[in-house]
């Protein structure tokens, strides 16, 4: 019974969507306002959604059909799976030891999916933003990974929660590894193709990337996919750079937590404001000339710190 | 294609979102009720019937055919206005030499009615022979 | 790696306007492209055959969406020439207030535009936040947003009061002060630097060859500006400068056009400022005389040009326009080459397309 509370309500399915919505919403707002607009009401990411599943569901002649069902389920089951060994304010629906490398691994198959439906269409715009969106994988990937192994090697464990137990004794790996935060921070924005890494899906250049020939459910899903992968990652990076709660002691852990995720929100959107989108090359350059090496860098600090 | 990287310029937008975040939104909700008109805005289409001589300038002059005369001899004649070809323009204020036809400051309502959109402006036309010409018209 | 046709257009978000581009990529590099134009074209110079010199004024106000005062007002220097008629000193300098106006308004919404295309839709926002404030003296002016509908043979039909001309001195500079915080953004900010670069270059000899006027020309280092050049009134009487850079890309051309938006701004103050009293139009007789002549202005996007031809009837028995877009147009070929896909929307949108117009 607890398990399928968990896996069903908290911190599994339900509560994930809701913090998609919520997400979302704040994400959009917090932008406006940044823009010097009102933005829309709280209501208007479940107004989207419901409005995408209400709509007819068209397929291009000559694209897959079975595999363009069962792309967006597969992000989202990822992306869900992953969801189950994050803890949110301490709690996990389940965790092992190495749980960091799975949730990565996870973490990773909605970008291939994206990929693929790309691949599986017909467009010329689809196919091109599959495209980036393999080279924009290739190109923030490696630093991502690399700076998220930076607190799992410091610690000594790749256990999320053992980290953020790690953590507890010692400091926030945000004031331990600053660099690498900020490397995990614009991985993640690479990660969830958001303003200025856009690139894949940039409407001016390929309309909506390889999502452009989809509507209705498939979209929705897509869309939710997206904003469930948002937040799974932003918990995730709070895990592991602002994990501790001790400043806090007195509040419960679970609003503290959810302060925490909205900040780091708030950092991505500040990011999606401040700059214009990069080229694709522009982004390699940046991913393997200036991020990678950093997230070495970082990465040996780390290590030389553990040897003394 | 090589880009230069200045440092001091990264995140330069930032005291201005600070800016905008002080003064708040600028854009605002959908304002229910009156809306207030700018003091040029030209609206509604008026006549004063008495000045109005049936010259026709403001019929040749008018660029959406939105004015037309009917006429029969000097003093007999009908000035009809369709306000769906109107431009709002207000050449026919300029061009009416008698200052008969005129613009007012007021907001142009949207209608569902065809009726409304056949205006009759001046009517100087003998009631007998106008029933039967009008529905025809009609 | 195989060669694809992407098709920009008619109808594209990068696009406001319809034209179709083909864009033949290889991987994301472009190697060709070819163009297609004329699907927002209303046969408008016939049209004017067919109507009366004073319906042509608004029938030709509607050529563009962005600069239709300057469309008007060149066409009723055309047939004020013809008739030969003075327009009084108050009426020029209403028009080229509002010619200035709608410069701001032009280069602010293009500003918006290469930013949205670019990603950067913060400045986007910022740009069209300042260009409402534009739209919204011009609609007190003249009553109109866009189609001002102020010009008559002879003068403009709009007057100011003096209380008006102090609230429009106040909006000003407001106004100045919004888009000098704007511009210092736009010629500081990196990630905008870095997407204009280098890109849709063209020589000084590629501007002269093509004949390419206004603010991609002066961008390339050709220092024309007909405003200055033809010594008209009332823009001899005014103090102004022509920005001129010659890196000839996309980043040369923001660097001028917001430039230029401050001298308009300037401009605009000293037109307010020395505004001369007296009427706003002249009488003018109805019938235009059998004859030819030309007139010509520098709109947002360069020279236009207009020539109207009488055989003394009511309607004209020709005129043609020549807007400066057509010279943009053609320079896209050249400039479409050796750059990469995500690039297209930087060259579409730099040169500052008006399809409109070059339609007609």
């Amino acid at each position: 019974m607890v398990i399928l509370f968990r896996l069903l309500v908290f911190p599994g399915f339900l509560f994930l969507f809701f913090s998609a919505m919520l997400f979302d919403w704040v994400d959009r707002r917090v932008i406006a306002r940044f823009q010097e607009r009102v933005g829309p009401p709280w209501y208007q990411p479940f107004a989207d959604f419901v409005k995408l599943l209400a709509k007819e569901d068209v397929l291009s002649t000559g694209a897959h059909a079975t595999a363009a069902s069962l792309l967006p389920v597969a992000a989202l089951v990822a992306v869900l799976t992953a969801a189950l060994y994050v803890p949110v304010g301490g709690i996990a629906v389940a965790s092992f030891e190495g749980d960091l490398i799975l949730v990565l691994f996870l973490l990773s198959v909605p970008a291939i999916s994206y990929f693929l439906v790309g691949w599986i269409s017909v467009g010329v715009y689809s196919v091109i933003g599959g495209n980036r969106s393999l080279l924009q994988y290739f190109s923030y990937e490696v630093p991502f990974l690399m700076a998220l192994a930076a607190p799992a090697a410091l610690s000594g464990t790749w256990s999320i929660a053992r980290i953020v137990a790690y953590q507890g004794q010692t400091s926030w790996g945000l004031l331990m590894q600053p660099l690498g935060f900020i490397l995990a921070m614009i991985g993640l924005v690479g990660k969830l193709k958001r303003d200025p890494l856009d690139i894949p899906k940039a409407k001016s250049e390929v309309i909506a990337g390889p999502l452009t020939e989809f509507s209705g459910r498939k979209l929705a899903l897509w869309h939710l996919a997206m904003e469930m992968q948002t937040v799974v990652g932003i918990f995730l990076l709070v895990n592991l750079f602002v994990g501790d709660s001790r400043f806090f002691g007195w509040l419960p852990q679970l609003p503290v937590f959810g302060l925490k995720a909205l900040a780091l929100l708030v950092l991505l959107s500040m990011a999606a404001v401040l700059y214009a989108r990069l080229r694709i090359d522009q982004l390699a350059d940046l991913g393997w000339k200036i991020l990678a090496p950093l997230a070495l860098l970082q990465f040996v600090a780390t290590l030389w710190i553990i040897g003394l | 294609m090589k880009t230069r990287f200045y440092p001091h310029t990264f995140a330069y937008l930032l005291p201005h979102i600070w800016r905008v975040l002080c003064k708040g939104a600028c854009t605002v909700g959908f304002p229910f009720g009156e809306a207030k008109l700018p003091s040029g805005y030209r609206g509604v289409v008026k006549i004063k019937p008495e000045l109005c001589r049936g010259c026709g300038l403001c019929v040749r002059d008018c660029p959406a055919f939105g004015i037309e005369l009917e006429r029969e001899g000097r003093d007999k004649f009908r000035l009809i206005y369709y306000p769906d070809r109107c431009a709002y323009c207000s050449q026919c204020e300029t061009s009416c030499n008698f200052g008969a036809i005129y613009q007012v400051n007021e907001f142009v309502p949207a209608t569902d009615r065809p009726d409304e959109l056949r205006v009759v402006l001046v009517d100087r036309w003998p009631e007998e022979d106008s029933t039967a010409d009008e529905d025809q018209t009609d | 790696m195989s060669k694809t046709i992407v098709p920009i257009g008619p109808q594209h978000p990068l696009l406001k306007e319809p034209v179709a581009f083909q864009i033949t990529v290889e991987g994301e590099q472009v190697i060709d492209s070819a163009m297609r134009m004329g699907y927002v074209h209303r046969g408008i110079e016939r049209l004017c055959e067919e109507r009366t010199y004073v319906q042509d004024i608004h029938l030709l106000e509607r050529v563009c969406g962005i600069c239709s005062h300057v469309h008007a007002t060149t066409y009723c220097r055309a047939v004020e020439a013809l008739i030969g008629v003075e327009v009084p000193l108050r009426g020029v300098y209403l028009r080229a207030l509002l010619c200035e106006l709608e410069r701001i308004h032009s280069h602010l919404l293009w500003l918006g535009v290469l930013a949205r295309n670019i990603g950067f839709d913060t400045i986007f926002m910022y740009a069209w936040r300042d260009r409402e404030i534009v739209l919204d003296i011009m609609e007190d002016l003249s009553g109109g947003r866009v189609s001002h509908a102020a010009n008559v043979i002879g003068g403009v039909r709009v007057d100011l009061t003096e209380a008006r001309r102090e609230e429009i001195l106040g909006e000003l500079t407001f106004l100045d002060g919004q888009v000098a915080r704007l511009l210092n953004v736009v010629e500081q900010e990196q990630s905008l630097r870095a997407r204009t670069r280098d890109i849709g270059l063209l020589t000084l000899e590629q501007v002269r060859q093509y004949c390419v006027v206004g603010p991609v020309a002066r961008a390339s280092g050709l220092d024309v500006d007909f405003r200055r050049d033809s010594l008209q009134v009332p823009y001899d009487r005014l103090t102004f400068e022509v920005p001129v850079h010659d890196a000839g890309d996309v980043w040369a051309r923001t660097l001028v056009r917001s430039q230029e938006t401050v001298e308009s701004l300037r401009l605009c103050r000293q037109i307010l400022e020395d505004l001369p009293e007296g009427p706003t139009s002249a009488r003018v007789p109805r019938r235009v005389k059998a004859g030819q002549a030309i007139a010509r202005a520098e709109a947002p996007r360069g020279e236009v040009f207009y020539y109207v031809r009488s055989d003394g009837s009511d309607s004209p028995a020709r005129v043609k326009v020549r807007t400066p877009t057509l010279t943009s147009l053609i320079t896209l070929p050249v400039q479409l080459q050796e750059i990469t896909m995500a690039d297209v929307s930087v060259v579409l949108s730099g040169v500052d397309l008006c399809i409109a117009c070059a339609d007609r």
